[in-house]
């Protein structure tokens, strides 16, 4: 028995995940944490420092981070990607102007080490508003098909009205599920 | 270490070694005396860490009793009073939150857990005496924290509204103006009401938007006037100079503004980042159906946090940001037309 199998099976026991929340400021990263945890998105301020959340969804145990995302936040991103399994890349759709910036600071992050195995989800958020871009713009506006180390998905969703915010951290769980829990 | 004392003695010869050998461990002796001392001591300063623990689970007790007191003593009292208490508990959960991240270096898994499911059935609590003592409130959320309990089932996506919806992003583009000099530019209340708006690139312009758009975004605006009915959601201001801003939101970000005024209502917070010369003051401009997009946007008419913004460059707790003011009441703007 390796070494890597006593981690994983210490890993099935708690059943437990690490999910980073990064994007651009003004994404909704908070507002989707406090979206999916039930509580009241009205009140939510620029997020200074960050935010961690544990929630019990399908019996597995989620910790997500939300890290703020203001330029000066960035560089301190690093100091949260230890263990991650699981990166939700938050976009804001209608902010066609920043496009090229979400681009290059999701780019950079792939590149990073430390979160080499992790899955990486990106919601295509503020689908409500009737400027957003759709998914398949924003596919192409990130090159998210030359994402060739990570398993990906893009999932479109609204946070302040909740729409698709479950499908696509169901599909973050099946896809770290698959990796960590099962495969052997 | 044994070694080298041996190595040593099997270098010294006769009785003068010995001497030598004796001081020698007595010095020896003395070390580790003083060893034990250091890791006496050591183990006092991490007990005063332990003491830290205990600290935060008394503090955190105290504070989750006091908000547990606010909410228990809604009922019966009259609303004035309710939304005054509801308004101080969740300030204070809010508060207990950022205790709670700041004090996770030092909490072990279990009480960190503890702590979270405590807070978590606090807003639970909160949120249940807020739909109780206020159910009649005139917040427009109240249909999405209806969908919010919705998101908890598990519904089947509509996906004939999902791509319904990218048809229809596709038909109607951005509303807003860019590229204009000199002009004085209005939107009315259909143009704009639950879109996003975006202005850009406009140079000594006069813009009025009177309407409740979803969401707002001003780039590269020099030398103009830009005034806008309440926003529901966040505004975001990049690049922006010599202008003066006025319009009611939930959040505000500005980013990279010189020189510029900032007539503002705003229901959390307002930030600044790379900013300079920024000045605050609270919103004034009126219009006829200011009331009526009030309503349509949600916000909450009696909160607004104005002059509390926070400067990212300036994270000295204590002393306030060069980079932002208040502006003095005998400077502000009350006459807005053009």
């Amino acid at each position: 028995m390796g070494l890597l199998t006593i981690l994983k099976k210490m890993k099935q026991k708690e059943r437990e995940m690490r999910l980073l929340m990064l994007g651009l400021d003004n994404a909704g990263k908070t507002t989707i944490l406090k979206k999916f945890n039930g509580e009241d998105v009205s009140t939510i301020s620029p997020t200074l420092g960050f935010n961690i959340q544990t929630l019990e969804h399908r019996g597995f145990k989620l910790n997500i981070w939300d890290v703020g995302g203001q330029k000066s936040l960035r560089s301190y991103w690093r100091n949260y990607f230890e263990s991650t399994d699981g990166l939700v890349w938050v976009v804001d759709s209608a902010d066609r102007l920043r496009m090229e910036d979400c681009r290059q600071e999701l780019s950079a992050l792939l590149l990073e080490e430390r979160l080499a195995g992790a899955t990486l989800l990106v919601f295509a958020n503020k689908q409500d508003l009737p400027g957003a871009l759709s998914q398949e713009a924003i596919r192409e506006a990130l090159a998210l098909e030359q994402i060739k180390s990570h398993h990906w998905c893009i999932i479109s969703c609204s946070a302040v009205t909740g729409e698709n915010l479950l499908s696509g951290v169901d599909w973050l769980l099946d896809d770290i599920a698959a990796r960590i829990f099962t495969a052997d | 270490m044994r070694v080298m004392i041996i190595s040593e003695v099997i270098q010294d010869d006769g009785f003068d070694g010995a001497a030598k050998m004796k001081e020698r461990l007595q010095r020896r002796n003395q070390t580790r005396i003083e060893d034990a001392e250091r890791r006496k001591e050591e183990k006092e300063s991490r007990s005063v860490a332990e003491e830290k623990d205990e600290y935060f689970s008394k503090m955190f007790g105290e504070q989750r009793a006091a908000i547990e007191e606010l909410l228990s003593g809604c009922s019966g009292a009259d609303r004035a009073a309710v939304s005054q208490k509801l308004e101080e508990a969740t300030a204070k959960t809010a508060q207990l939150q950022k205790f709670l991240n700041d004090s996770v270096l030092f909490l072990t898994q279990y009480e960190l857990r503890q702590s979270q499911a405590a807070l978590q059935k606090l807003q639970a609590s909160l949120a249940e005496a807020r739909e109780k003592a206020l159910p009649k409130k005139k917040f427009a959320f109240r249909a999405r924290s209806k969908a919010a309990d919705k998101v908890s089932a598990p519904e089947p996506a509509p996906p004939a509204a999902g791509s319904g919806e990218v048809d229809s992003a596709a038909a109607a583009e951005q509303s807003g103006f860019s590229n204009m000099d000199n002009e004085f530019l209005t939107k009315t209340s259909e143009e704009i009401q639950k879109r996003d708006v975006l202005l850009t690139h406009l140079t000594n312009c006069k813009v009025r938007l009177f309407g409740s758009p979803s969401t707002l975004h001003l780039k590269h605006i020099h030398g103009c006037e830009v005034l806008c009915g309440p926003v529901s959601s966040s505004v975001f201001v990049d690049h922006c100079s010599n202008s003066t801003l006025g319009f009611p939101c939930q959040q505000l970000r500005t980013h990279n503004t010189t020189d510029t005024q900032v007539y503002l209502h705003v229901t959390s917070r307002a930030i600044i980042e790379d900013c300079q010369g920024v000045s605050f003051a609270p919103f004034s401009w009126s219009y006829p159906n200011l009331d009526q997009d009030f309503s349509v946007s949600g916000l909450s008419r009696e909160r607004n946090n104005w002059n509390q913004v926070d400067d990212f460059n300036w994270l000295a707790a204590g002393t306030p940001s060069p980079n932002w003011t208040v502006i003095p009441e005998a400077d502000r703007k009350t006459s807005w037309d053009p």
